[in-house]
């Protein structure tokens, strides 16, 4: 890579992602929306991956960084499976969760000292295998890691992580995560400007990782109030606030 | 902008180029061809993104070469995002490349001004794109014709080149498919919209 | 080799009067004398296979110490013969040239062009006075997700990388290349399930003609469907179901008289 090439500002954006930690495993959530400064330019495009199937690497902020990101996170578990097949070919010496999530870290901290940023917050799940326990952890932009049970990146930061810290329990089973991050999902739509009703879960538990494909959540609910349904613009209301 | 048919794509431009408000070329030709069934349709910097054309269709032809086959889209798009990501800072360049190949057969690309590639169902690019997001999003129908397609593009396009200032001159477009490429020109005065609105 | 090399051999840069470089050729010794490999392109996949003389009784040959068979990409592997240290290099060099390839173009190299790429590096050390030719040989498996096509070649120290239906190299490499013939792979491809049978039972024949030969240990691997076309070793209950037939067979050829024919 030329070392003349430097993201001083976003311009294709994903939003946010969140994600919890629940009974054995981890879920991720995020919309699919790439916005073009307040232009919506895609719809259906995945910012949940799956790393062999084993991690998942999630993230908001600039696109192209995020490719960057991905393809280096390829790499470097190709790498890691063609030297470990160095000892057995029945051997399968998988890159860790947490040790991906460190990698990146110095790889974030790296292009910020460069003056250089990856414009990413990112999120790695995985399920560490010596513990027996879910992982889930973020790096932000500066290089800053942050191991939790909860997580969220960009707008979810002010609108999710409220609700996710009123409503998480270690307990949590799978459907009750699941339906907690939808909740989530549906108030970053009403109130973020670039985030979309389209969304992606992921999973990762002891079995592996699983992302869903792009799904619409049901807001049908979300519009029917009568608060919401009376008009306020007419003479007789209050100028329409 | 690129629009897909049933077996191809079609591709289309305006033809102006200007520098700030003057005109310097009204009848450009902004659909390059990057290998026999690649196009690239070029926005932003004239300069900057022949240079990235050139560069794209000089390692697609060395990609045929080793490999002795036609290069996917996808490699193209692949090039050209690494050119543009990897010198985001001097290039002010959003290329469209779509085409035909025999793996994925047509597909749709655009590579964003940070050096984002994204796959896209259909696109649009430069100053124009914006008149026409909404049209397209009403009328993009998959899997139309040939014709379907073309017609829809130049619709579209002639929409563009009446709202955007800095988009006008005649409609280019390219129909690619498995047999080939079509080359199709629509002269500034037999536009199917424009150049001014009728009312 | 009739003649030594009266003179001619000190180097590859220099040929010989009747157009020979010894090197090149001492070096496809080297390859001759070590343990053999095998491959079979299948109608649904490709295999590889190869035989590790236990030269010494307390090594321990399921290691990266002495592995033969390696995965260079997800849908390459290369089975090496040889000067063991020589084919780590050739497999590394395998690994680089499909690392950079990914991305440079942001897809997976075709088996043929890295093929043609090795080889490339492989004849450079053939040209040069202060080099020394690669003492191995690599087979290489390959599949192409572009075209859906598997593919099988074999790099001999001269430099020069050949597409092959069914390919040995190695220590009696003669007698397999019969055995291998006999059982018509360019006419009617056999399935990724049986070639893992055939070159069990080849390896296993080459083993037992063998004067003196040392105890072997067995590495298989393949690309195939059941491998999700990515390079794998070969299920170790697959392995060992062919194995028992392998050696039944051979067993049964025995009883049969010399006559060795494949059913």
């Amino acid at each position: 890579m030329s070392s003349n090439q430097r993201t001083t500002r976003p311009i294709t954006t994903g939003t946010s992602v969140v994600g919890l930690v629940y009974d054995g495993g981890v879920l991720l959530a995020a919309d699919t929306l790439l916005s073009y400064g307040s232009m919506a330019k895609s719809f259906n495009t995945p910012r949940l991956y799956s790393i062999e199937d084993r991690i998942l690497v999630g993230a908001s902020g600039e696109y192209s960084d995020l490719q960057e990101i991905i393809a280096k996170v390829k790499a470097l578990a190709l790498e890691e499976s063609t030297t470990s097949s160095m000892e057995s070919i029945y051997v399968e010496r998988k890159l860790p969760a947490k040790s991906l999530w460190n990698y990146l870290r110095a790889v974030m901290y790296q292009k910020r000292s460069k003056q250089n940023p990856y414009w990413n917050d990112v999120v790695v799940a995985g399920y560490d295998e010596q513990t027996s326990k879910p992982f889930l952890g973020t790096i932000d932009k500066l290089g800053t890691t942050l191991q939790e049970n909860l997580v969220a990146t960009g707008f979810g930061a002010y609108l999710a992580m409220p609700l996710l810290r009123e409503k998480w329990r270690p307990d949590l089973n799978e459907g009750e995560a699941r339906a907690l991050l939808e909740d989530c999902m549906k108030v970053l739509f009403y109130r973020d400007c670039r985030a979309s009703a389209r969304i992606q879960l992921a999973k990762c538990t002891s079995e592996g990782c699983i992302v869903s494909e792009p799904y619409d959540l049901d807001h049908s609910s979300g519009w029917n109030a009568p608060s919401m349904v009376r008009a306020t613009g007419d003479l007789d209301g209050d100028r329409g606030s | 902008m690129a629009l897909p048919f049933k077996g191809g794509v079609v591709v289309c431009a305006d033809s102006r180029t200007s520098t700030g408000s003057y005109v310097a070329n009204r009848v450009s030709d902004k659909l390059v061809q990057l290998s026999d069934n690649i196009y690239a349709c070029r926005s932003g910097s004239a300069a900057d993104t022949q240079a990235l054309t050139d560069y794209v269709h000089y390692y697609l032809n060395s990609w045929s070469l080793d490999t002795g086959r036609q290069p996917t889209v996808k490699t193209a798009a692949h090039l050209m995002r690494r050119l543009i990501y990897n010198n985001k800072d001097q290039l002010q360049a959003g290329v469209i490349i779509a085409g035909w190949d025999a793996v994925h057969g047509g597909s749709v690309y655009t590579i964003t001004l940070g050096g984002s590639c994204l796959e896209l169902p259909f696109a649009t690019g430069g100053s124009g794109s914006i008149f026409v997001a909404g049209l397209l999003d009403a009328e993009f129908r998959q899997e139309m014709t040939q014709e379907e397609a073309r017609t829809l593009a130049k619709k579209a396009c002639a929409h563009a080149m009446t709202r955007d200032g800095s988009s006008g001159g005649v409609i280019r477009t390219v129909a690619i498919s498995s047999e080939g490429v079509d080359r199709d020109y629509t002269p500034g005065n037999e536009l199917p919209f424009g150049p001014s609105a009728p009312f | 080799m009739a003649s030594s090399g009266s003179g001619y051999d000190l180097s590859s840069s220099t040929f010989s009067p009747d157009g020979r470089i010894f090197q090149v050729e001492y070096a496809t010794k080297a390859v001759e004398n070590a343990g053999p490999v095998l491959g079979i392109k299948c109608s649904n996949g490709v295999v590889l296979g190869c035989a590790k003389p236990i030269n010494h009784k307390m090594v321990v040959a399921t290691t990266g110490s002495y592995k033969r068979i390696h995965t260079c990409d997800t849908h390459i592997g290369c089975a090496s013969t040889g000067f063991l240290p020589d084919a780590r290099v050739l497999v590394q060099r395998l690994v680089e040239e499909s690392a950079d390839w990914q991305e440079q173009y942001g897809s997976k190299i075709p088996p043929g062009v890295l093929g043609e790429r090795l080889g490339t590096y492989a004849h450079y050390f053939t040209l040069h006075g202060a080099l020394r030719p690669f003492g191995a040989a690599a087979v290489i498996a390959g599949y192409d997700p572009d075209t859906k096509e598997c593919s099988l070649q074999l790099l001999e120290p001269n430099g020069a990388p050949y597409m092959y239906y069914g390919v040995a190299t190695g220590k009696g490499k003669q007698a397999a290349k019969t055995e291998l013939e006999k059982l018509n792979l360019h006419k009617a491809p056999i399935l990724a399930e049986d070639a893992v049978k055939q070159i069990l039972r080849i390896l296993y024949l080459l083993h037992a003609e063998q004067k003196d030969a040392k105890p072997i240990e067995i590495e298989l691997s393949w690309i195939c469907e059941a491998s999700g076309w990515t390079h794998q070793g070969v299920p170790k209950d697959l392995l060992k179901t062919s194995q028992e037939w392998a050696k039944e067979q051979l067993e049964q050829e025995e009883e049969e008289g010399n006559g060795r024919r494949l059913n």
